[in-house]
């Protein structure tokens, strides 16, 4: 399987516009990504990954991920699982600070408490992102001190997943097919020839990344060899 | 009192632009138009509960995305919404250039003016609503 950019672990967060927990999962989100665990995450924007984001759903497929919900609907935990897989961990708010009531402030505006208890699940989510991917070999090292991330991932949504994808016209319709670029990279680094055409093994390859429609595999096949053919003339 | 409009914000929490769909959503439901809009959230829309999914198909939806990508207008629709309103924030920005957002965990001065700006739309929208759904 081709490699894709620096392994990393998703991080979802519920949107939860309606009490002050979900407010807290979304800050806590941003301070593991910003702060605690910045080249190890990346979020993936749960209404784009409810929405049908392919970019989104195969990156949940193949990262591990972590959902950070604020109440026990655990509406993000529940939508990985619906869309794509079992989250590798999860986080509940209310779980950590079970006495729900006005002392954490509202959705809109968090009290010195609520601010708190971001930091707490923060901590609580960067541990089990330690424990995911092993302890972090970065720490204490200030930004500049710190290498280059490995690839740099191209983000193709606005909310960012950080799996490289390219835009194909396929059956008619603009169809975003993640990974292609790499899986792209490791045909021609392993010698295949666009002109031997796409074979069932490639598809399959192409398929563990997104999901294929029975009646479209021609189409898509057809799809992949002309543009496989136009990113090996372009990379002569 | 049942809402002329439901509001749906995308929340979207990788970029500025989704953060700052959800604070025009709270601006319109609880400071401008608190008795005539009820902010929906998205989440448990989609993993369905029978109150949500009631209100939802009885009431006009007003969804307020970040990007191109409408993500609640999408999902709103695909729950059996009817999405009256379709706003990105993206579209505000381009009528509101000197307001540059920035910031997802707190919004920049930048991103909360803009916020106001289109939350003043939205407000303006529901006016106009009727309160049912067209077609239904
Ligand atoms: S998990 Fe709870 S707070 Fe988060 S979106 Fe679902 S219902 Fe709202
Ligand atoms: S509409 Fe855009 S900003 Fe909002 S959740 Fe979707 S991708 Fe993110």
């Amino acid at each position: 399987m081709p490699e894709l950019p620096v392994k990393k672990v998703g991080i979802i967060s519920c949107s939860g516009e309606e009490m002050a927990e979900g407010t807290i999962s979304r800050l806590a989100t941003r301070r593991v990504l910003e702060t605690l665990q910045p080249e190890r995450t990346v979020t993936i924007c749960l209404p784009l990954f409810l929405a049908g984001g392919e970019g989104e759903r195969a990156f949940a497929r193949h990262y591990p991920t972590i959902a950070i919900d604020g109440c026990e609907k655990r509406c993000a935990a529940r939508g990985t699982e619906m869309y794509s897989g079992k989250p590798a961990g999860s986080i509940v708010v209310s779980d950590l600070y079970p006495r729900r009531n006005s002392e954490l402030g509202s959705a809109r505006r968090l009290s010195n408490q609520g601010h708190r208890l971001v930091k707490t699940t923060a901590a609580a989510t960067s541990k089990l992102v330690d424990r995911l991917l092993g302890p972090r070999p970065l720490v204490g090292l200030k930004p500049a001190e710190r290498p280059a991330v490995a690839t740099k991932a191209v983000v193709t949504c606005s909310c960012g997943s950080g799996i490289p994808v390219k835009t194909l016209t396929i059956a008619g319709r603009e169809i975003e097919v993640a990974a292609l670029p790499v899986i792209y990279q490791s045909w021609r680094d392993s010698g295949r020839m666009p002109d031997q055409g796409v074979s069932p093994e490639m598809v399959q390859l192409v398929r563990v990344y997104n999901p294929i429609p029975e009646n479209e595999e021609d189409a898509w096949k057809q799809a992949i060899a002309l543009d496989y053919a136009r990113f090996c003339s372009e990379a002569k | 009192m049942k809402p002329k409009a439901l509001i749906i914000p995308c929340s979207g929490i990788g970029k500025t632009l989704g953060s700052v769909a959800r604070e025009s959503a709270f601006r319109v439901t609880e400071d401008l138009r608190p008795e005539t809009s009820r902010l929906m959230p998205l989440s448990p829309l989609v993993l369905g509960e029978e109150e949500t999914r009631e209100i939802l198909a009885s009431t006009p939806v007003v969804a307020i995305d970040g990007c191109t990508k409408s993500c609640a207008a999408k999902v709103a629709a695909e729950r059996g919404g009817k999405v009256d309103q379709a706003l990105q924030v993206s579209d505000a920005f381009k009528r509101h250039r000197g307001l540059k957002p920035e910031g997802v965990a707190e919004l920049n001065k930048g991103g909360l003016q803009l916020a106001q700006a289109l939350a003043e739309e939205v407000a303006e929208l529901v006016d106009r609503m009727g309160g049912e759904v067209k077609n239904a």
